[in-house]
């Protein structure tokens, strides 16, 4: 008997795509032979879904990686899997031969799905600036499209979220699935008339947001006038003109929300429900950040501790390459510096106009290969013995010269403050650091 | 005993020190004689940072080696973070002696002289070194040396112990210990007289070719020591890089001075520890340990080399070892070609400037700074493998071979950048031959690290190739003959 429903993953994250044909699976691999090179991207297993049907009619791979098609970008739109709770107190995926041995049928699955974008809000902290999308019940297979209103907007006008699809079992593929495609990654824009006057600006496809006298403020808002709630780091939407603090008025078709889950069987009913969101695309999938969500989450769940089974050098040996991946992807000589460089955040301590390393060895290449030899020497089996370089969380704003010098250097959290790694990724290191430095196995009979 | 600098040093020898290197001096009467004749004060100045440059050299490489030498399984459970520590703790010492040789190649950069990365090969004795140059594991013995050449003038420690240690020593090293302290005394008090060396002797402006501890220090903080532990071990304090840049007679003084406290210092207390008192401590715990408890049995002096004149009696404390096992011999030639490499980096940055108001001005000395502590990384790496290893296979629970840190033919730079380039790539095509031979021939050990090493001097070579044709380019846009 099932006891429970699970939506997995319960965090599933899209990303933006105008081409029809969502994007193909791969993997992202370290080649053996070729360590430090850039990960190689192998195609993986892959469903095709018929659109109108909403049925899985092809698993296939694909002969190559390709992330556009006819000049769009291919969307990431990830498949949420239903998983039920058994007696046995395992964790078996939802069939349709487990939904018949209950009793019930796949048209007893009721989803309703929730998505918004609350940019706007989150600035103006006023709430007709909310834009939401609620798919209401629903048991078909056909799309959905997630329509994004807000009182706001002009009379009409919506963002479209992109749209969720449950996925129609059949005998090869008879799991419980949803999909969820994100929009396409577009800017929309905001007029002070009822109709737009002239072209649109070139940034936006619409003009959506409803900005005339006595209605939304978007348009024009800013972060400067007094009295507004502030964030960190504040200033963080267009403004026109440039770094002037006043808003262009723009939202994006990015969203976030709830995907849940209800089935009613044997007059119990049982839910779930999982979360969705959209961003953009990768355009360095080769490549991982330093820190990444993957790496809140594991702390969130597992705390900021590793047991010492699982300090290994492997997982060192990850975060040393994604450093360097980081660092192929950076202008380091502008991040040492003001202007939109990391220095320029340094402004306690009147440090802003000070460069962060010294100028000569913030050359991308050296620094990228200084860490590259990092992972070299790791792969003979010492310990690591940088623990002592690291930030700790703690340290964020310390603006001396060894505080800004710590690792990660030259770039920011969301807060504007140095980066640093998560405490569970900092323990990882200084865990393995703190044993022996080499291996001693082999002197003895 | 080596003529070039013996001959310059005799004539500045008390009489015990002449007859413990010369026995034939016994007797003869010569006051010393300062500077000694063929040297003026400048050159005399120079003469002994030279000599400082390879002390300091030398004492980096040995407590490297001591350091790597712990770690043994047979270390008790309940004391392996106390000998974890002390290999932390040596290992930092060691770090400090790297930036104390830097502070010396700025001292003669300042005086405008030629600089020194060479440093002398197994046993010898020279007047002013603290004793004779020997790769050994750590024990009470080498403790005892170390701790004798680092030590001060007068000992605050109980007199038993003192002289136990310096009998101990003596006995060890097989004469007596010179102090460090004596040579920069004696550095101190030529750079002060100002009929030696002149104010214009400084040379403010080579300052931009000079080592910066913000281009050098890695976070180890000048002056801060202590405030907050940074070591791989929370309650461990972090060494401290002293690298002082010197432009003036006061900071070259300076610069002697406080190299000198960090060597000898007595001021108690964990913050400001000196090598002498760290290695007291150390010392005191192996002795309360076991002498040799939590060592690896490593060999003394390891050697690629299977003859020569070095090589003594087996039971002669002071031969080297010949590693004769094919996969650690391999290893060991892939050592000392990492080795070369990393003091060439270091050479060759001291060649170049960097003016930092201008960044169209950068010059590859950056990368060279990098470059240098990424060879750091493959020395520790290469050397895990090697304390790993025997020394004959034949013997194969014997000891163990360790890094052998031997000198290259020649560290002298040649004069324009696209020679230089050329001395990095062949240095990099040697060691891509013995890469080769360790991955085909079947090293059991660090395939992985092999396969990534190649890959990174690959890269490394591909980068140069770029910088020797930029050298023939500037060189033919000022005329010069390509080289």
């Amino acid at each position: 008997m099932i006891q429970e429903l699970r939506i997995l993953p319960p965090l599933a994250i899209a990303r933006f795509g105008a081409a029809p044909t969502p994007m193909d699976n791969y993997d992202a691999v370290v080649d053996p032979q070729r360590p430090l090179g850039y990960r190689d991207l192998r195609p993986a297993e892959t469903f095709k879904v018929d659109a109108q049907s909403g049925e899985i009619v092809d698993t296939f791979v694909p002969t190559r990686v390709t992330f556009t098609e006819d000049g769009s970008v291919r969307p990431l739109a990830p498949f949420l899997e239903v998983w039920a709770l058994t007696d046995g107190g395992e964790l078996e995926q939802l069939t349709t031969a487990l939904l018949d041995r209950e009793g019930a049928s796949v048209s007893d699955l009721r989803w309703r799905v929730q998505v918004a974008n609350l940019k706007v809000f989150r600035r103006t902290n006023i709430e007709d600036d909310k834009v939401s999308a609620d798919t209401g019940d629903f048991s078909g297979h056909e799309r959905h499209t997630l329509r994004g209103e807000c009182p706001n907007f002009l009379p009409g006008k919506t963002i479209p979220f992109g749209h969720v699809q449950y996925i129609k079992p059949n005998d090869a593929r008879p799991e419980i699935r949803l999909r969820f495609t994100p929009a396409g990654g577009f800017v929309y824009g905001a007029s002070r008339t009822l109709a737009p006057q002239g072209p649109l600006d070139r940034n936006v496809v619409d003009a959506v947001y409803d900005a005339r006298p006595g209605r939304g403020t978007w348009l024009g808002y800013s972060d400067e006038d007094p009295g507004r709630p502030t964030t960190v780091p504040g200033g963080i939407y267009a403004q026109d003109p440039p770094a002037s603090g006043i808003s262009s008025g723009y939202l994006d078709d990015g969203c976030d929300g709830v995907v849940r889950l209800t089935l009613t069987v044997g007059g119990r009913e049982l839910s779930a429900f999982g979360r969705v969101g959209a961003g953009p695309p990768t355009y360095a999938p080769d490549a991982v950040p330093i820190r990444t969500v993957a790496d809140e989450l594991e702390q969130a769940l597992f705390g900021p501790s590793n047991k010492p089974d699982e300090a290994t050098l492997e997982r060192v040996e990850e975060i040393v390459r994604r450093a360097f991946e980081t660092i192929r992807l950076m202008n380091t000589p502008a991040m040492n510096e003001q202007g939109n460089g990391m220095a320029g955040h340094d402004n306690g301590a009147r440090r802003r106009f000070e460069p962060i390393m010294a100028r000569s060895l913030v050359d991308e290449v050296a620094l990228e290969n200084l860490h590259e030899s990092l992972l070299v020497a790791l792969r003979s089996g010492t310990a690591p013995w940088f623990a002592d370089v690291l930030r700790d969380y703690d340290e964020i704003g310390d603006l001396s010269d060894r505080g800004r010098r710590k690792m990660p250097a030259l770039m920011r959290g969301a807060d504007g403050r140095h980066l640093t790694l998560t405490r569970r990724q900092i323990d990882l290191i200084r865990t393995l650091a703190r044993g022996p430095i080499f291996a001693d196995e082999n002197d003895t009979p | 005993m080596r003529s070039r600098i013996a001959r310059h040093l005799w004539p500045v020898l008390e009489h015990e020190q002449r007859d413990a290197v010369d026995p034939r001096a016994a007797g003869v009467t010569v006051e010393p004689q300062v500077p000694p004749l063929e040297l003026n004060g400048r050159d005399y100045a120079i003469f002994l940072l030279r000599l400082a440059a390879e002390v300091e050299h030398g004492l980096m490489v040995q407590y490297l080696f001591a350091a790597y030498s712990l770690g043994a399984r047979d270390t008790p459970e309940d004391r392996r973070g106390d000998v974890r520590a002390w290999q932390e703790t040596i290992l930092g010492i060691a770090k400090e002696e790297m930036a104390h040789l830097v502070t010396v190649e700025n001292l003669l950069t300042a005086l405008s002289a030629p600089l020194n990365f060479n440093r002398e090969e197994f046993p010898h004795t020279t007047p002013l070194y603290p004793f004779g140059f020997k790769l050994q594991p750590a024990s009470l013995d080498s403790l005892a040396t170390y701790i004798c050449a680092e030590s001060p003038e007068e000992w605050d420690i109980p007199e038993d112990e003192e002289q136990d240690i310096k009998d101990r020593a003596q006995v060890a090293a097989g004469a007596p210990i010179n102090r460090v302290g004596l040579l920069y005394a004696e550095l101190m008090r030529v750079l002060s007289d100002e009929t030696a060396v002149s104010p214009d002797d400084f040379n403010d402006a080579s300052r931009a070719f000079q080592a910066s501890w913000h281009e050098w220090g890695r976070g180890y903080r000048q002056g801060e020591r202590g405030r907050e532990a940074m070591s791989s071990l929370p309650d461990l304090p972090a060494p401290e890089l002293l690298i002082i840049e010197v432009g003036t007679r006061a900071q070259a003084l300076n610069a002697i001075a406080e190299v000198g406290e960090q060597g000898e210092g007595l001021e108690p207390g964990t913050e400001n520890e000196s090598h002498f008192q760290r290695f007291l401590a150390i010392y005191r715990g192996m002795n309360e340990l076991g002498d040799g408890v939590g060592v690896r049995r490593l060999a003394t002096n390891p050697t690629t080399d299977l003859e020569g004149p070095d090589i003594g009696a087996p039971e002669d404390p002071n031969s080297t070892t010949p590693i004769v096992d094919e996969e650690a011999k391999l290893w060991a030639h892939l050592f000392n070609v990492r080795y070369r490499k990393l003091l060439v980096n270091l050479s060759h940055a001291f060649a170049l400037s960097d003016d930092p108001s201008d960044r169209a001005a950068l010059t590859p000395r950056g990368a060279l700074i990098h470059r240098t502590f990424s060879e750091m990384y493959n020395l520790r790496a290469i050397a895990g493998l090697l304390v790993e290893l025997p020394v004959n296979s034949a013997d194969p629970y014997g000891p163990r071979a360790g890094p052998p840190f031997q000198i290259p033919h020649t560290l002298m730079l040649p004069q324009d950048e696209g020679g230089r380039w050329r001395m990095h790539r062949d240095i990099l095509d040697a060691a891509a031959i013995v890469i080769e031979r360790l991955t085909n021939e079947g090293a059991v050990d660090g395939q992985d690290y092999l396969a990534a090493l190649a890959q990174a001097d690959e890269t490394e070579r591909a980068q140069i190739e770029l910088l020797i044709a930029g050298s023939a380019l500037t060189a033919s846009r000022n005329g010069a003959p390509p080289t």
